[in-house]
């Protein structure tokens, strides 16, 4: 029989770290500062999630928001929705928590560097592109133009205000906000995140577009990529599914036959046209 | 793969056992090690268990309900064992146990097989891998069942690869040729002492399987390129009640999912993980209500593609055994050699009126 001989590990073991830092963002999204033990570096690429867990709690997936310039802690930032994240929002600096991983494949960086960057986030899709924003950002002469187009359902949902008062004075970053229901005291665009990409101006052939967003919101946007006749290979998206181990082997993530938790999040757009279940 | 094809089969060395030799024999092995074999469990339902005593051992039995794969990978197994207030844990401690598996249908090894290929493949995996480890398995032959077609995914009766022992029965009256298939096989039987080589040129008996796949394996990944939106998985779903029995009960299905249970004391806990299977509605299903298999169509049509196709691409191998289990337990009847041959009649229509 084939040899069994192989470095084997256990899979499922978290690293007790220290939360650092609790900011509430909005009334249902909390950014955490972690550290690993001994200052150990998480070693992640821009697009990675961890595993995060809570003893009694169970484990979620999370992506991690921070850019890997930005060491030696990381950010997560998390929407309450469960019993995991629920239970995270009651937390504060000086608890403890398990992390798992990085886990994943990350966007694919080299393929970006001298062109025209793209990001198109919808909600909670703002919080797995800010570690590849700030990356970017970090090292800007590595890119042409920034251009960041972020679309929620209301004005309360807005994430990471204090860096996007800064992305928006910056000359060297294009940013433009949506939301869908406006308040009273919102004077910016209304509608869609959709409607952000037919007035915009591109090279076209030389912008690599980013979307993270919720599961909706892919197909629409990839018609008014096309409508702006941005080629297939230019396209990235990070694509969400249940998660259960983050290492392949509990079958929760799969599209098709790839898995989410290795082959993605992050996708390459002509690789989910070879995918039924992608999008 | 080391594969024993027929002709090494006549040079392998045989042995004659007799009704008796081999409860002596199981005795023996039992005096060595633990030994796990196929029992009886109520009627006509047979269950690998530790043996207690030879004689529980069951020798011709058509299949059990559970697969093999429970003593790797345990419908329920914690994962590690934690203290809530001082947020520290220990993870559980799996030993390697020397083990022999008894009188093992050859579709069931090539299950675990199948298992090894998926605890192996990128990360792998020690819980299962641990348990695996040093284990031995002893073959024998049967009967197939109007349920069995391990024939048509390349298992026929003779596939005795990785066995050390398979014992082939010869008559009626529980008399078996044993092939001596390894040399661990070869160090039991000299051991045991009790039996005496024959030199024999008997091949393994052939069987004829009455349940048939109407293609060659070979082809069956082929057919699974172009079947993705057949109507047949329509017609499935119109039956299947989405129970999940065919995932629990399959050789080759190893997909699960993780829990937290907390103590009555509320300090102690454990993360524990449990046979799961994509043919539950909750599944694949996210925050926010999406679920990306929601209809029974499609999740039918991805147990499938899993045994036939998506994890094929990479091993080479179908990862359906051929056991039966899942049409014989299947609360709606539905027959997976039925699905696999309808989707061939649909797949020979398609390429005739290309
Ligand atoms: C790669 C990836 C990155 C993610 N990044 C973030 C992030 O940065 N911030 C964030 O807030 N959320 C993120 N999520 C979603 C997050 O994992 C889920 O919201 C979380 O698992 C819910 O867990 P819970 O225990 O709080 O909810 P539960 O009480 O378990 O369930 C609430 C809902 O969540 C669904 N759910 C349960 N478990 C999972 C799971 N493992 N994966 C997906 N959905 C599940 C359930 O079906 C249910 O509808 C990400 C998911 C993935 C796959
Ligand atoms: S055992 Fe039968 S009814 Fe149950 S999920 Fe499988 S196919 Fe459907
Ligand atoms: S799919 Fe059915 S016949 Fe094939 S290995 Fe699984 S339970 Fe056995
Ligand atoms: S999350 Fe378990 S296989 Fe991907």
């Amino acid at each position: 029989m084939e040899t069994l001989n192989v470095e084997k590990k256990n899979l499922y073991n978290p690293v007790i770290s220290e939360i650092l830092k609790v900011e509430s963002l909005t009334a249902t999204e909390k950014r955490f500062e972690i550290a690993l033990p001994k200052s150990a570096m998480l070693n992640h690429k821009p697009g990675q999630f961890v595993e995060v867990s809570i003893f009694g709690f169970g484990e979620a997936p999370i992506s991690i928001c921070s850019s890997p310039t930005r060491t030696p802690t990381f950010e997560l930032t998390v929407r309450k929705t469960g019993r995991l994240t629920d239970k995270m929002h009651e937390l504060k600096a000086g608890n403890a928590l398990g992390i798992r991983g990085p886990f994943g494949n990350g966007f694919d960086i080299e393929k970006f560097k001298g062109k025209d960057i793209l990001y198109v986030a919808g909600g909670i899709g703002l919080a797995p592109l800010k570690s590849l924003i700030d990356y970017t950002i970090d090292k800007r002469n590595d890119f042409k133009r920034i251009i960041i187009l972020y679309g929620t359902k209301n004005p309360a949902e807005i994430l990471f205000p204090k860096e996007i008062e800064e992305w928006k004075k910056r000359s060297d970053i294009e940013f433009y906000i949506t939301v869908d229901r406006p308040d009273d005291k919102w004077k910016g665009n209304v509608g869609v995140i959709t409607t952000l990409i037919p007035p915009l101006e591109l090279d076209v052939e030389n912008t690599i577009v980013s979307v993270v967003g919720p599961p909706i919101m892919y197909k629409f946007v990839i018609m008014s990529l096309k409508g702006k006749r941005i080629p297939d290979e230019n396209i990235y998206l990070s694509l969400e599914r249940r998660m259960k181990c983050g290492v392949g082997k509990c079958g929760h993530c799969q599209i098709n036959g790839s898995y989410v938790c290795q082959e993605g999040p992050v996708y390459h757009y002509p690789r989910c046209k070879e995918l039924e279940e992608a999008i | 793969m080391n594969d024993v094809t027929n002709s090494k089969l006549k040079k392998l060395k045989q042995y004659a056992f007799d009704k008796d030799s081999t409860l002596k024999f199981i005795e023996f092995l039992m005096q060595k090690t633990e030994v796990i074999a196929p029992q009886n469990k109520g009627q006509a339902s047979y269950s690998y268990e530790i043996v207690k005593d030879a004689k529980d051992v069951v020798l011709d039995y058509p299949r059990t309900i559970q697969p093999l794969k429970k003593f790797f990978l345990p419908p329920v197994e914690d994962l590690l064992a934690f203290d809530l207030n001082a947020n520290t844990y220990q993870e559980e401690k799996i030993e390697a146990k020397d083990k022999i598996f008894f009188g093992i249908h050859n579709y069931e090894l090539e299950g675990i097989k199948r298992l090894d290929y998926s605890f192996k493949k990128g990360n792998p995996e020690s819980n299962y891998l641990t348990r695996r480890e040093k284990s031995m398995f002893i073959g024998i032959s049967y009967e197939p069942d109007s349920y069995h077609f391990s024939e048509s995914v390349g298992i026929p009766a003779d596939k005795i690869d990785g066995f050390c022992l398979f014992f082939d029965k010869i008559s009626n009256k529980s008399d078996y040729m044993v092939f001596v298939v390894d040399e661990n096989g070869q160090k039991l039987i000299d051991s045991f002492g009790k039996v005496n080589e024959v030199k024999s040129k008997a091949e393994i008996t052939a069987k004829k399987f009455q349940n048939k796949v109407k293609l060659h394996y070979n082809r069956i990944p082929q057919v699974f390129d172009h079947v993705y939106k057949s109507k047949v998985w329509d017609k499935v779903a119109e039956r299947c009640v989405g129970c999940g029995t065919c995932n629990l009960l399959c050789a080759t299905c190893y997909c699960f999912d993780v829990r937290d249970e907390i103590e009555i004391n509320a300090k102690d806990g454990k993360r524990t993980r449990f046979w799961d299977g994509c043919m539950l509605n909750t599944f694949a299903e996210v925050a926010g209500g999406e679920n990306f298999r929601e209809k029974l169509n499609q999740r039918t049509r991805h147990r499938l593609y899993r045994k036939f196709k998506y994890i094929t691409d990479h091993s080479g191998e179908l990862h359906c055994i051929g056991c039966g289990r899942c049409s014989k337990y299947c609360p709606a009847d539905i027959s997976i050699v039925e699905i696999i041959n309808s989707l061939i009649d649909d797949y020979t229509t398609q390429q005739k009126k290309n």
